[in-house]
């Protein structure tokens, strides 16, 4: 048997798929010898892009850098290759009363994938985007050589870098801060809204909140149109938490994790079972109001709880659209993009609804800039590349922008805050797809 | 611990799941032909564990001075050292490929071995783990000379166990069947019959503390290798394996 590294590769949405080289290694010397004598490379991290950002001619997956190198656990600072999930950075970390500063909606994301697509969570209006509290990373660049990056040294490489979606070279490691808590649990208040302007209202009500974030039933029309949940949280101290949680208050009892054992058939998710899902996800909640404590891992990763979700979407896949529109206009947007959503018929399981705050402008290649950002689930049918068409009119309409790690459909006009990072050496199926669009 | 080829992923997910297992260790000791890889994971199981370890730079292929290895004892020993070489086809004629492939697997492995067990029997107590292959259970025609050699290390680890019994060292028996590594990275396996290092290391990690004596990682390898090892010569030697 010869050595053969082409394979099926897709990411999170399984579309597209690609059949191309996938390598892996963990030494550096050989990482080079891969960037030099191949013509165009991307690093994959764990493939939680949804679509083509992570794909290319010659792939190379950072699976095998996956090891610390130091915890500075006086000062919450944490050294590690760039392919450590931050799943295993929570495993050390939190029973240390350390947290990570930003994290995203799912933890099985790895440190270089979050710095190249500079991820944001539901903490943005309040404390930015991953990039805040990285403080150096490695890099190997074009020809193979390793240069350190950080707010001193290579200040351009580190800021082109930083959402630069693995355009600009190989992270190879990473330094960066982490926050400390007192508990791994989480006090949560969630509020019902019946429409977008009680929902918009609840969102600056709450920017005093380190944690918010809404889930919308966009099936809803009319008056009922942003019918949402918002939930808001903060870490809870110790001194907060009821009796039955404070014996080990940092560390979590194991759960059992229900695996999607296969590809749900077509017809599993059709219009029908979406407006169903999200009527009993509303209903489930009778209360206006519910305030409790949860485990962090139930507040920030609700979707981990089941592996391999993203098959119950089928073969064909599905994306994810994600958007943000300036604050002044966000509203009138949102409506029109609810509207379209639900007079299109193509139901989104999932929409999530947020407010980011100010972005830092030396970071200019982060997708999050202050207004309303709404993340939608589409499965892959043929309706869908002209919905995406629809809303990305609006998108442009709105001045808004389109998040590149999510991408696999819209067009370049919306994705083209992407900056100094034109190389010949790096280049992705996204890439390509964006410039070709372009001309 | 002592582990014998540490650059080995099975090796090192072992020693992650002993230590996340809570299992205690004065000291790890990273034997290795690359010392920078190894020393990468050292530092890694000091900020996952607070484990201390000792990176020892060991090459089969060399002259060994056991003398600086007095200071080595411990309780487990872990050997994942292995080479898998070229197969028949590409290696058979190939004198440097068979020597090597002998040697590492075999030959100058077992001296090593005998080194650390005659430490285990004097102290009375200990297991020693062995990772053969399933690829030592019959000859086949495609790599038949690795085949050989991990045929040759389960007959000893074997031998070994019955010699240590009465001197309370168990000895454990290994064999992987096929496992996503570095060493089959890039062919194409059957993902049913594959297991990741993470997989592998649970298993054995099960094993030991139960003290069995030979395990295949995935069960039903063992079901296919019974299977293989049964059918009648006269018709195995036309089989395409
Ligand atoms: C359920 C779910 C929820 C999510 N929620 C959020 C969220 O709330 N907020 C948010 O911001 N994102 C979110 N995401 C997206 C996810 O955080 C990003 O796509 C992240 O970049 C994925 O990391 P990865 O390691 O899987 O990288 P990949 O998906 O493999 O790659 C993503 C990009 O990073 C680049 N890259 C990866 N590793 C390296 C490296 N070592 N060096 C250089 N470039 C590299 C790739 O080239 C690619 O452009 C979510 C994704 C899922 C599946």
């Amino acid at each position: 048997m010869k050595p053969n590294f082409i394979q099926k590769v897709t990411n999170w949405g399984n579309f597209p798929i690609v059949e191309k080289e996938m390598k892996s290694e963990d030494s550096f010397k050989k990482i080079k010898d891969f960037v030099i004598n191949h013509n165009e490379v991307i690093a994959r991290g764990n493939g939680r892009c949804y679509g083509d950002a992570s794909l290319g001619e010659h792939i190379f997956s950072t699976k095998k850098l996956n090891k610390f190198i130091s915890f500075d656990r006086l000062n919450g600072i944490l050294e590690c290759e760039s392919g450590v999930l931050l799943s295993d950075v929570l495993e050390i970390s939190v029973p240390q009363g350390y947290f990570l500063y930003v994290t995203p909606g799912t933890k099985f994301v790895s440190v270089g994938g979050a710095i190249a697509s500079d991820v944001h969570g539901k903490n943005h209006h309040a404390e930015g985007c991953f990039s805040e509290y990285v403080i150096e990373f490695k890099l190997m660049t074009e020809n193979g050589d390793i240069i350190t990056c950080s707010r001193e040294e290579n200040i351009d490489k580190f800021w082109a870098t930083i959402g630069g979606m693995g355009l600009t070279g190989i992270i190879l490691t990473a330094k960066f801060k982490l926050k400390n808590i007192e508990s791994a649990y989480i006090r949560q208040e969630s509020i019902k809204a019946e429409n977008l302007d009680e929902i918009f209202t609840l969102f600056e009500e709450s920017e005093s909140w380190t944690y918010t974030v809404a889930w919308i039933d966009c099936l809803q029309k009319g008056k009922d149109i942003g019918r949402s949940i918002l939930m808001r949280g903060e870490h809870a101290f110790q001194h907060e938490l009821p009796q039955n949680l404070t014996k080990n208050p940092l560390r979590l009892k194991k759960k059992l994790q229900p695996t999607v054992p296969f590809y749900f058939p077509n017809f599993a998710l059709n219009s029908l079972t979406v407006k169903i899902f999200n009527l009993l996800y509303y209903k489930k909640q009778s209360k206006k109001e519910v305030k409790n404590f949860i485990d962090y891992e139930t507040f920030f990763y609700p979707l981990d709880a089941v592996n391999e979700w993203n098959k119950i979407y089928g073969k064909s896949g599905f994306i994810q659209y994600q958007m943000v529109i300036p604050k002044e206009t966000g509203k009138e947007g949102m409506k029109k993009i609810l509207e379209t959503i639900a007079n299109s018929g193509n139901g989104s399981f999932l929409a999530v609804l947020k407010l980011f705050g100010k972005n830092n402008p030396e970071a200019y290649n982060s997708f999050p800039f202050e207004g309303y950002t709404l993340a939608l689930d589409f499965k892959v049918n043929s309706k869908l590349k002209k919905l995406v068409e629809q809303l990305d009119s609006i998108v442009q309409e709105f001045g808004g922008r389109i998040y590149l790690t999510k991408d696999s459909m819209s067009r370049s006009s919306l994705t083209n805050y992407l900056k100094n990072v034109q190389s010949s050496k790096f280049v992705s199926l996204q890439h390509k797809r964006i410039i070709n669009n372009n001309s | 611990m002592i582990v014998l080829g540490s650059t080995s992923e099975v090796a090192q997910a072992f020693v992650e799941k002993a230590l996340q297992e809570g299992e205690k260790f004065e000291k790890i000791y990273l034997f290795t032909s690359s010392k920078e890889t190894t020393e990468r994971f050292a530092r890694h199981i000091d900020v996952m564990f607070l484990q201390q370890s000792e990176v020892i730079e060991l090459d089969l292929m060399k002259e060994i001075d056991y003398n600086q290895f007095d200071y080595v004892n411990s309780n487990v020993l872990f050997c994942a050292t292995g080479y898998l070489g070229d197969g028949t086809e590409e290696g058979l004629y190939d004198n440097k490929n068979t020597e090597k492939i002998i040697d590492i697997n075999y030959s100058k492995l077992v001296p090593v071995m005998n080194y650390f067990a005659q430490k285990f029997e004097s102290r009375r107590s200990g297991t020693i783990i062995g990772l053969s292959s399933v690829a030592g259970d019959r000859g086949r025609q495609s790599n038949f000379i690795y085949g050989s050699a991990k045929a040759a290390f389960t007959a000893y680890l074997s031998g070994l166990r019955n010699y240590l019994f009465e001197k309370k060292v168990h000895v454990m028996t290994v064999k992987p069947g096929f496992m996503a590594t570095k060493m089959t990275e890039g062919l194409p396996l059957n993902p049913k019959l594959t297991a990741t290092p993470k997989q592998a290391a649970a298993c054995i990690y099960k094993a030991f503390k139960k003290q069995k004596n030979v395990v295949y990682v995935l069960p039903i390898w063992g079901v296919i290798m019974m299977i293989i090892r049964n059918i009648p010569e006269f018709i195995f030697k036309k089989l395409k394996l």
